[in-house]
């Protein structure tokens, strides 16, 4: 098993150096002078020399490739345009919100599309399994920029009931009383949207697809078998058709990660949380071309290495895999 | 002599073939998502064809230059505008009707080429197994776990802004290892059957074989996948568009949202906010139920499934 | 007292045309701690009776007349609740598909163990690990590969372990419904030794499904030959083998070799079975049988008894 992780590490490794490398020779293809796309034309000339000198952009290009590739894997993504500071200061602090958003989206849907899904299988053909498939096939196909517009429109400006933008308000953080449970409330409070949004989004596709996984399950003959040890419907379903049929829906959320970056950088754009898939949009906006390619060599990185976690749950899962 | 029997026995094909699409076309019609499905999307279609209409009775519907002169800033629905106008006065129904056409222009092209393309790795790849086939795999492993919107605007940042045709190249390039999978999967179950044998012994070359053999057996499988594709493409291009790097040349859904949101009438005009986003989804929709059912006329174990249910 | 009465049993399956009756007018029963095989070619209802015997008949599926009686007990008309209690605890079940019965992601002294506390709930984990230990002796499995998961065993250890199971509670009746088709010749001849052995050892009921008819002559007291949902020769083992009086049975009997007798030429029966979802007028058999007479389409035919305990159902034996 340890081997297995540290082969898939080295393969996330051999990834990103292949994106980074295609980036390098994508930078230099793009139209525009690499030392003004990445030198704030602000600074001092002092300042933007050391830049130069410290990116390798008067080098020869082969050495400045190797200057590139020592820069990234230590972190120097040079400085943002826009900020006047490190990109990799401006990101790590952006790396904990988006973290947070996302990964508790991807659990609670998971955790709700799953055992929802459970059910319906179970009540196939009746009101609760129709209600629920009807609910996760309009839910799941909705249009997530638009779906966080309405959530805004209704619960925040008609409503009142949530803010509109933003992940912390500034009373609560400006004010020296406030204890970490009041920040932690402040912060719950402003992630009560956004983790809506991409929560409805996405316990649909996990719920049919344990659906139909238990479905497959149910008709297996281990599943007779333990009827036929009389063993109640309900330790039938939990403790033998459920373990077998959550195994496609791991693949699945592991299969749909990538999708769900998608849709958890245009939430945090629509909600201005502060995170790096919006911090991406920006510097994209913005031409700050050091904090974009920071921005989506994290968020890849982000990326694989939950796949990485996802294959380990499964192989932890289903015992026949055994690395 | 022998063309009488060749041509008996291409008309009983021919016979054959369209009975099994008849059936196969009940199933289909039988199933109400598949109903559901295509009667939303010949709605679709009839926007997207009506879209020419508008500019046509007056050049203040064109959706994208067309401004009512009596109107300075976004107002309701009225009989000049059935569903109102946007900031500076343009025609949101012409828009929408706009934004049908490019939907489809970029859902079915994005979602071909990238089926074309996926079907074509995947056939190689199954075919030729060994080196080509693990490292033609590894690339489709390593891109589809790449989140293709964020990739897409990673490449805007690089290059500046995208034309449409830009934004669809990229989609497909992006993504078609899904396909590619299934169709390796399907390519190398086909290997094992004894006609492909037949047709190396005769001495067929392998273009020959992967082209003639192999490939009548995996299209309808990828045209299943297409369906799925195309709404991908189309959520792409649309989110694309709301971060505001779409074709600033053309109007589609994703772009008005962009625009009621960015110009701040997200709050006062919801005859703006409401009607691009229903479409989007509903169009994602309609092409998902489309699969589905579709997904039904090819996997019989499906059928019997809902028949006893 | 009889442990098994199958009385006039009928059952049938709502299909998409309609219902169709698996198995009609079936009778036997089983004494304790005897065995009775039921052979017949695929599809003549043999499954269809053992699932009855558990309750376990799919949704389709349903008793449509007749009666099941298990140590006193009518089992046809128990409740859900009632025949939980029974199923295991009473009548354990190997499945014809006994490769793919083990959950592949529990481990295997847990299933085990699970059908153990289910039937005895105030048994702790030790006693029933003691008692897991105790089945892989009896049944010959190594004690080390007790924790294994199922697809660590070979075909022929997860059937032991699928017996192990079976008998965990002492049932007074098992069903096997063709336990070693999926085996090769060694072990299913071994694994059906160790059965016999471990039946009379235990004083298990038997009800031994298969379509060989020269297996089940081997391992089981009693014959009962199925053709088309019903029975239609039954009687001693011996008799029934070495003396068949149907036309069916006798054609089964030359269309199988024997695992210890003389080679004989095999002969396959030509034609397919009467479908069944319509009513049939006289003998199901009939189409296929040598020896019809026109009286045969039209009436049905009358059990006859041939010998000792030996039965027919045909006309003209
Ligand atoms: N769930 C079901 N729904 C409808 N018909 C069924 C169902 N299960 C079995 N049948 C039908 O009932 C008849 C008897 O089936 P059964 O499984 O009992 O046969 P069998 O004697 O066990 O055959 P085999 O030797 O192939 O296992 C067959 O005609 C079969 O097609
Ligand atoms: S009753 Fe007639 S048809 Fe039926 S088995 Fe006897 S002889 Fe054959
Ligand atoms: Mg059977």
């Amino acid at each position: 098993m340890r081997k297995y992780v540290l082969k898939r590490l080295a393969q996330v490794m051999v990834i990103l150096f292949c994106i980074l490398t295609i980036l390098f020779v994508l930078f230099r293809l793009a139209p525009g002078d690499p030392v003004t796309r990445m030198v704030d034309p602000e600074m001092t000339p002092e300042e933007s020399q050391h830049l130069i000198e410290q990116l390798g952009l008067d080098q020869p290009i082969w050495k400045q490739y190797l200057i590139y590739l020592k820069n990234c894997s230590t972190g120097e993504f040079g400085y943002s345009i826009h900020y006047g500071e490190p990109v990799a200061k401006v990101i790590w602090e952006k790396l904990p919100n988006t973290i947070l958003l996302f990964t508790t989206a991807v659990l609670l849907s998971a955790m709700v599309g799953i055992s929802w899904g459970k059910i319906a299988a179970w009540r196939k053909g009746k009101a609760t399994d129709l209600g629920m498939t009807i609910a996760a096939l309009v839910t799941h196909t909705l249009f997530l920029p638009w779906l966080a517009l309405l959530l805004v429109w209704i619960f925040a400006y008609q409503l009142d009931w949530f803010p509109i933008t933003g992940m912390v308000s500034d009373e609560v953080w400006l004010d020296p009383d406030a204890g970490f449970f009041t920040k932690a409330a402040d912060v719950l409070y402003h992630m009560v949207l956004p983790l809506t949004t991409l929560f409805l989004i996405h316990f649909g596709s996990y719920l049919l697809v344990m659906r139909s996984s238990m479905l497959d399950t149910l008709k297996e003959d281990y599943i007779l078998l333990a009827r036929a040890k009389g063993l109640t419907e309900r330790d039938i379903r939990n403790k033998h058709a459920a373990p077998n049929a959550w195994l496609p829906v791991v693949t699945s959320v592991g299969l749909s990660l990538a999708f769900s970056i998608n849709g958890g950088a245009l939430t945090e754009t629509v909600f201005s949380w502060p995170g790096i898939g919006r911090e991406l949009v920006f510097a994209v906006s913005q031409n700050d071309y050091p904090l974009a390619q920071a921005s989506f060599m994290l968020i890849s990185t982000v990326v694989l290495l939950s796949n990485v976690v996802v294959d380990v749950l499964y192989a932890y899962l289903d015992p026949r895999i055994r690395y | 002599m022998e063309n009488k029997t060749v041509q008996i026995l291409k008309a009983k094909r021919r016979a054959l073939w369209r009975q099994r699409f008849m059936e196969n076309w009940r199933v289909f019609m039988r199933n109400p998502l598949g109903r559901i499905g295509m009667s939303l999307l010949v709605m679709f279609g009839l926007m997207a064809v009506c879209s020419y209409i508008p500019p046509m009775i007056d050049p203040m519907y064109h959706p994208m230059t067309g401004v009512d002169p009596k109107v300075v800033s976004s107002v309701g629905p009225s009989w000049q505008h059935w569903l109102g106008t946007d900031f500076m006065g343009r025609d949101i129904f012409s828009q929408l009707l706009a934004g049908a056409r490019v939907a489809f222009l970029v859902g079915v092209s994005a979602a071909f080429m990238s089926v074309v393309l996926g079907t074509a790795v995947g056939m190689t790849a199954g075919y030729m197994g060994r080196f080509t086939d693990t490292a033609l795999m590894r690339l489709a492993d390593m891109i589809m776990v790449l989140p293709t919107l964020l990739v897409v605007l990673m490449l805007a940042a690089l290059f500046g802004q995208l034309s449409i045709w830009m934004i669809v190249l990229m989609i497909a390039l992006f993504r078609w290892p899904g396909v590619s999978r299934i169709i390796r999967a399907q390519t190398l179950s086909l290997k094992q059957r004894p006609f492909i044998d037949a047709a190396r012994v005769s001495g067929a070359s392998h273009l020959r074989i992967i082209f003639r053999h192999i490939m009548p057996n995996v299209l309808p499988l990828a045209f299943l996948y297409m369906t799925f594709r195309v709404t991908s493409a189309i959520v792409i291009e649309a989110g694309l568009a709301f971060l505001g790097f779409g074709d600033p040349g053309t109007v589609s859904w994703g772009m008005m949202l962009q625009w009621v949101w960015k110009t701040g009438y997200m709050f006062q005009a919801p005859y703006w906010l409401l009607p691009p986003g229903i479409c989007i989804s509903l169009i994602t929709l309609s092409f998902y139920m489309l699969g589905r059912a579709m997904d039904e006329v090819l996997d019989p174990r499906l059928r019997d499934e809902t028949q006893a249910g | 007292m009889a442990l098994l009465t199958v009385e006039n049993l009928g059952i049938g399956y709502q299909t998409a045309k309609g219902l169709l009756k698996a198995v009609d007018g079936v009778n036997f029963s089983l004494e304790p701690g005897r065995s009775l095989g039921l052979v017949g070619e695929s599809g003549c209802g043999k499954t269809t009776i053992g699932m009855a015997l558990m309750g376990l008949l799919p949704p389709n599926g349903r008793i449509t007349e007749g009666r099941i009686v298990l140590d006193g007990v009518e089992i046809s008309t128990l409740p859900e609740d009632e025949l939980r209690k029974v199923r295991w605890n009473e009548v354990a079940m190997i499945f014809q598909a006994a490769m793919n019965a083990l959950n592949p992601v529990k481990r295997i002294s847990a299933q085990i163990m699970e059908a153990i506390q289910t039937h005895r709930p105030d048994m702790d984990d030790d006693a029933a690990l003691l008692r897991v230990e105790g089945l892989f002796n009896l049944v010959g499995l190594p004690l080390e590969r007790l924790h294994d998961f199922p697809h660590q065993y070979s075909g022929g250890m997860k059937q032991r372990a699928i017996i192990a199971m079976a008998l965990a509670l002492n049932p007074k009746l098992v069903i096997a419904d063709e336990p070693t088709t999926a085996l090769d010749v060694i072990v299913q001849d071994q694994i059906l030794k160790e059965t016999k052995q471990l039946q009379s050892q235990f004083n298990i009921g038997i009800i031994f499904i298969s379509h060989d008819i020269s297996i089940v002559a081997d391992v089981c007291h009693d014959i009962g030959v199925m053709y088309a949902g019903q029975l239609v020769e039954s009687g001693p083992a011996e008799e029934v083998f070495f003396n068949s009086q149907h036309p069916y049975t006798q054609a089964l009997v030359s269309s199988f070799p024997t695992l210890a007798g003389p080679k004989t030429k095999l002969a396959p029966i030509p034609g397919e079975p009467p479908n069944l979802t319509g009513t049939i007028p006289g003998c199901r058999f009939c189409d296929r049988c040598p020896k019809d007479t026109a009286s045969c389409k039209l009436d049905h035919p009358k059990w006859q008894q041939v010998g000792p305990g030996h039965h027919v159902l045909c006309d003209h034996c």
